[in-house]
């Protein structure tokens, strides 16, 4: 059984029966909200909204890898392959009840991207037409913050963003996730 | 018949008008009001003026289609409302084509039309016209009625689809051309 | 009633030219000023900017009820949620302002929903009525004219919405002074759940939120209300929340001519 085959399951078996549940409504027009009070107190500056966006997603990974790991139970992956299987298919699905396929690998396999036919975050939203939006705004950029603290927890440092999006009028939406290093146990996680 | 749709804030702020004609009974779609050099003034007036009748109503009757409210027999006006929960009003003002007589003789009629309390059946009676289907030809009819309903529901859809985005705020214009053309779609279908 | 909203952005349409036609109808005084008819040629016909996927969807393409039964992990909305608080509170002076600012952020949900909700009940649900007093399902749910019809729609169809289960409680003030004002308990808010408000704080209470959500399907509706949450620990219930609504004096006149009209 492949391992994304195998993160599926898991991840399934896990929503299924290990997942406290909300309304997902009411999730998505939290977030909604969030964003839309950003752009309002940065006053239409879409660069730094991505960037409180990618901070706030920062402060929740460090705090849901716990969750996940809990809740999942396990182990270490034994790469980076794996690992993105286990975002993808564990991680997603637990607390976004979607499961991104994992695609375009670098040949170093250090590379790949997550690619999303559904996004419960963007529900609803159609972005402002203000002419910049389209073109500057990542409306779901607390995701790669989640990603990169919660990678962080467990000794990964990664860099991740968006490279398309529904929402901006491209026909995906894709992240792009890039392993930087393996963070060596003597050294404390770097804080924001 | 011609129409004109607008769309108000509670605060009656537009945000959103437009102008069509009938794409019934071989109509075009094009408004053809009656003075075209002022209608758009004369049917924003006219829909400004139901505004009293609409308040009026909307605290004896819950229903969020108030059914046609209001008459303005100097164009031979009719309004339609339907209020939104959230306090939108959307107005519809449906106008009758001119009988051919009027037509040919303009200010041999226009006194009794000034006059006349528009029965629909004096709208609808007598002239070619009124071979067209019901809802082209009598805005009081309950097919009528049930014609601007089914407009207004597909409108509202519509309507909250915009306002679901966390980027719509209360009293914002509605821009998007998406948005048009579905209302524009359901003025063909319906009306 | 005829309070601006306090999030309407108000448009740069000429509605304010002077106008030698204006308002020779209008008998509303208090309404006259933007009673006059409005130049919309500026509204209409600025088309949209926003590019769509080649496969045309758009927001419009969206079935309304897609996500209505779905779910997501509770977990999911904690964490988004005390971000949001999180990010509040380094904006502002105090508890007060704090709470204000939750409250702020809750309103324009309140009206969506309100908009969502009866979508819901027009578009043909099963589910049942909207407000109590509705007759069957089958029909198209009233806007609500009367207090107790709007409580209901709070206490019932926005509660299930928005958490599941209905509030568990619904009170009119019992004082005399206060008639205006009535109470909707929740004994375990999901808002308050995860929240761990630090000592420093412990007044606050995020259920702000909510009320404000509250106060804008309130609004929408044309009743002015200001509504506040409030801890009321019990034993059984630690994090037990009371919303409280006052609705403004225009509310309640309005409230008995209806009354005397025989509007329910």
């Amino acid at each position: 059984m492949s391992s994304s085959t195998k993160a599926s399951r898991i991840g399934e078996e896990l929503w299924k029966t290990r997942v406290d549940k909300v309304n997902a409504e009411l999730v998505t027009l939290t977030y909604g909200t969030i964003v839309a009070q950003l752009c309002q107190d940065y006053d239409g500056n879409y660069q730094e909204v991505n960037k409180q966006l990618e901070k706030m997603g920062y402060n929740i990974g460090m705090r849901l890898i716990e969750d996940f790991l809990a809740k999942s139970n396990v182990g270490r992956c034994a790469n980076f392959r794996e690992t993105a299987d286990m975002i993808a298919k564990v991680g997603f699905r637990i607390f976004l009840n979607i499961a991104p396929t994992v695609t375009n690998w670098t040949s170093d396999n250090n590379q790949f991207s997550l690619v999303f036919d559904e996004n419960p975050l963007a529900d609803f939203v159609e972005l402002p037409d203000d002419g910049r939006a389209q073109d500057e705004l990542w409306f779901s950029n607390i995701l790669c913050g989640v990603l990169r603290g919660a990678l962080e927890m467990v000794q990964m440092q990664i860099e991740a963003h968006f490279v398309s999006d529904v929402l901006r009028g491209d026909d995906t939406t894709e992240m792009r996730v890039s392993l930087v290093r393996y963070i060596e146990d003597e050294m404390p996680p770097e804080e924001e | 018949m011609s129409y004109y749709f607008t769309i108000l804030s509670p605060t009656d702020v537009p945000l959103f008008n437009i102008a069509f004609g009938t794409s019934k009974s071989g109509g075009d779609g094009i408004a053809r009001f009656r003075f075209p050099d002022t209608a758009q003034y004369m049917n924003q007036f006219i829909i400004h003026s139901s505004l009293d009748m609409v308040e009026e109503a909307q605290w004896m009757n819950g229903n969020m289609y108030l059914k046609h409210i209001d008459t303005y027999p100097p164009a031979s006006a009719y309004i339609s409302a339907f209020l939104t929960p959230s306090g939108a009003r959307f107005l519809l003002l449906h106008q009758p084509p001119q009988l051919p007589s009027t037509a040919a003789s303009a200010s041999g009629t226009s006194g009794s039309i000034l006059g006349g309390s528009f029965s629909a059946s004096a709208l609808g009676g007598g002239s070619s016209r009124a071979s067209a289907s019901s809802v082209a030809a009598n805005p009081t009819s309950p097919q009528t009625e049930e014609a601007v309903r089914q407009f207004m529901g597909e409108v509202y859809e519509n309507y909250v689809k915009t306002v679901m985005s966390p980027f719509y705020r209360q009293g914002m214009e509605i821009r998007s051309s998406v948005f048009r053309s579905r209302v524009t779609a359901a003025g063909r279908k319906w009306l | 009633m005829a309070q601006p909203p306090r999030h309407a952005a108000m448009l740069s349409l000429s509605n304010s030219n002077s106008n030698s036609n204006s308002n020779s109808n209008s008998n509303l005084s208090t309404a006259s000023d933007s009673r006059q008819p409005a130049h919309l040629a500026t509204a209409s016909h600025s088309s949209t900017g926003l590019r769509v996927p080649s496969n045309r969807k758009t927001i419009y393409d969206r079935h309304l009820n897609r996500s209505r039964n779905a779910e997501l992990s509770r977990a999911s909305f904690a964490f988004l949620f005390a971000e949001m608080v999180t990010y509040a509170q380094r904006r502002v002076t105090g508890i007060q302002d704090l709470e204000r600012r939750l409250n702020e952020q809750g309103y324009p949900l309140g009206l969506r929903l309100l908009d969502l909700l009866f979508y819901r009940t027009i578009s043909g649900s099963t589910s049942s009525a909207l407000s109590s007093s509705s007759s069957t399902s089958a029909s198209p749910p009233n806007r609500p004219l009367r207090i107790l019809p709007l409580l209901h729609l709070i206490h019932g169809p926005l509660w299930r919405l928005l958490f599941n289960r209905p509030a568990d409680a619904l009170e009119h003030s019992v004082s005399p002074d206060t008639p205006n004002e009535y109470m909707i308990t929740d004994n375990d808010p999901l808002v308050n759940t995860y929240i761990s408000v630090p000592k420093e704080m412990s007044m606050l209470n995020c259920a702000a939120f909510v009320a404000g959500i509250i106060e804008g399907v309130c609004d929408g509706c044309g009743f002015e209300a200001k509504v506040t949450a409030h801890n009321q620990p019990t034993e059984m219930w630690p994090g037990r929340t009371i919303f409280l609504l006052r609705f403004g004096e225009s509310v309640m006149e309005r409230e008995k001519v209806l009354e005397r009209a025989g509007v329910k």
